[in-house]
């Protein structure tokens, strides 16, 4: 058991770091920061101060080292626009966001998993044909569509709703229903085939043979097993709170952390990316850390074999 | 969950028929449109009645010709007096040229990187696996905006970085699948006989998992076009005078209230795309591949 929470902990800490490199990476090698920063027709000397206020000076591999220490010690760096520290930029945004992201999971939990065992229950039935149909749309339609298609009616023809801002709670309806409806559609098809699947083990008819009830059967066996899965992809979107809602921020211009990193992005704000980016990653990394633990305590097949847990999908 | 069928429904459980000889209506339905968008970007030159970028500017914000517009615009022309239909045939062109690359690139990639572990397993493996931890921990939008924002934007880099969309998919999929190969007589055999691992891996592995790939193709196509034409709709994929679906849909939002059909006729045509390839993908996932579900 503590050998498996040990080799998760190591994963984990691994994929930190290649983010971590991945970043400095990409960011620092994408161009010279300095001239894109200053204009192309900043003074030498300008882009000159520039690079040696901001270390882009020393050599690559200096850099680096620097890189990762400041990164431990919690410093982010500062935007290159307003000389804020980035990671206060972020924080700021972060309630925003939540404001958002979270009521549109309950959304998806609440109304995804019981759709999809109600049609794993009912398979080939007229609510299965009906869940998968709405789950099918839910997937194909990208939430940005779905967005302006709710302002197209609910903010533009009818008028009950604004189309953007953050003014009042009736500002969040609309951007929570887009994230919380095309969610719901994907972990429904989900729960649905983790439940399908369960109800094909051979345990399962023989709980039934052995003359336990039916809803006996689906909850004590059936339900457990089949959540098992199922936290994958909840632990997923749990990690993607933080970024879940960049495109549907950019469509109802709410105020937070998509917005700011579509903004940083265009203005090539190399800081305010990397704290992101950072910050994306720690959470991700970090609920699928709590996923794989969680699994190790649903189903202790897991925790003896050393074998990748691939899941479901 | 309040009534909850008998046990017999089991029955209904069993893997689908082998052999039918029509697929169901709405796979048939993916089909045709598919097929449709497939011509319409082959031979955009022909059908388009404009270019994409031609001015009218006597007719601009005219609404499609069944809203009580002209039908020398039969889909509309947005703010510049160019013709939505001419714009809606090129973008479907560029989506799906940006689609199918993306998606070649990433089956490519991950396959080959996917036996390479199986190949040499140990430190190579273990790197593979790393990589993959590491695709898996970061959505892709984040990383996509991350890579776009910081070396610009070029058609070929955006086509590239689309391609690692599912990469990881694939090579999870060609590993675990060239292993298991590699254990059965089959592989083994032609390895005995002398051939060399291009050989053994491209002519004997590749063609028994190929059904499994080509499922997993036409699972990640449909994502590939919803980023696509998400970052295009941010303003970060696609740049003009090119134009995509996505593009055309960020472009049209700016005109929501006045001109709704600059906006509706791509929508419409990235929601059917993608439905019907989902469509054919489940299709052809539970006749190919019943172990896929």
């Amino acid at each position: 058991m503590l050998r498996f929470f040990g080799s998760r902990l190591l994963r984990a800490a691994v994929t930190i770091v290649m983010v971590v490199t991945f970043a400095f990476i990409v960011l620092r090698l994408s161009g010279d920061p300095a001239q894109i920063i200053m204009g192309a027709d900043a003074p030498p000397e300008a882009v000159d101060a520039f690079r040696t206020a901001w270390g882009l000076d020393q050599p690559v591999w200096l850099q680096y080292f620097h890189y990762f220490g400041a990164i431990f010690q919690g410093d982010l760096g500062r935007s290159m626009r307003d000389g804020r520290d980035a990671i206060v930029l972020v924080m700021e945004r972060i309630p925003a966001t939540l404001a958002l992201t979270i009521p549109a999971l309950l959304i998806k939990l609440g109304l995804g998993i019981p759709a999809g065992i109600t049609a794993a229950l009912h398979r080939n039935s007229f609510i299965d044909r009906a869940v998968m149909l709405m789950a099918v749309a839910g997937f194909t339609v990208p939430s940005f569509v779905l967005g302006l298609l709710l302002v197209l009616v609910f903010a533009v023809q009818l008028g009950w709703l604004p189309s953007g801002g953050q003014e009042s709670w009736r500002h969040a309806i609309l951007p929570i229903i887009t994230m919380g409806v095309g969610g719901a559609a994907v972990l429904a098809r989900f729960t649905r085939s983790a439940m399908l699947e369960v109800l094909g083990q051979p345990y399962i008819r023989t709980a039934s043979a052995k003359g336990v009830p039916w809803r006996a059967v689906v909850w004590g066996h059936a339900l457990p097993n089949a959540a098992i899965p199922t936290v994958t992809i909840v632990g997923f979107m749990v990690g993607s709170l933080i970024a879940g809602a960049v495109v549907v921020e950019s469509v109802f211009s709410w105020p937070g952390v998509g917005r700011l990193l579509v903004v940083a992005v265009a203005n090539r704000d190399l800081a305010v990316v990397q704290c992101i980016l950072l910050l994306v990653a720690a959470t991700m990394v970090t609920a699928n850390l709590v996923v794989d633990l969680l699994y190790g305590l649903l189903d202790p097949r897991l925790r003896n074999q050393p074998k990748r847990a691939t899941g479901a999908a | 969950m309040s009534d909850i069928t008998a046990p017999t429904s089991l029955a209904s459980a069993a893997p689908p028929k082998r052999g039918r000889s029509l697929p169901p209506p709405m796979v048939l339905f993916g089909l045709t449109w598919l097929a449709a968008m497939l011509v319409i970007a082959l031979g955009a030159d022909l059908l388009s009645p404009y270019s994409y970028t031609a001015l009218d500017l006597r007719n601009r914000l005219s609404p499609p010709a069944f809203m009580g517009g002209t039908w020398l615009h039969p889909l509309g022309t947005d703010e510049l007096g160019r013709d939505v239909m001419a714009r809606l045939i090129y973008s479907i062109r560029m989506s799906l040229l940006i689609a199918f690359g993306a998606t070649i690139i990433g089956a490519v990639i991950g396959t080959t990187l996917g036996f390479l572990a199986a190949h040499f397993r140990g430190f190579v493996e273990q790197v593979v696996l790393a990589l993959v931890d590491f695709s898996a921990s970061l959505p892709f939008l984040i990383l996509a905006l991350s890579v776009l924002a910081f070396f610009g934007n070029s058609m070929v880099l955006f086509i590239c970085l689309l391609g690692l969309h599912a990469w990881e998919r694939y090579a999870r999929i060609a590993r675990g699948l060239a292993i298991s190969a590699g254990a059965q007589g089959y592989a083994a055999a032609v390895r005995q006989l002398g051939a060399s691992p291009w050989r053994i891996y491209g002519r004997h592995v590749l063609p028994n998992i190929a059904s499994t790939l080509i499922v997993s193709m036409t699972l990640a196509f449909p994502e590939i076009i919803l980023l696509e034409s998400g970052l295009s709709f941010l303003g970060l994929g696609v740049q003009p005078p090119a134009t995509s679906l996505g593009s055309m849909v960020g472009y049209g939002r700016e005109y929501l209230t006045r001109a709704p059909w600059i906006l509706l006729a791509p929508a419409f045509t990235i929601i059917l795309t993608t439905l019907s390839v989902s469509l054919i993908g489940d299709w052809l996932r539970d006749r190919l591949d019943p172990t896929l579900r």
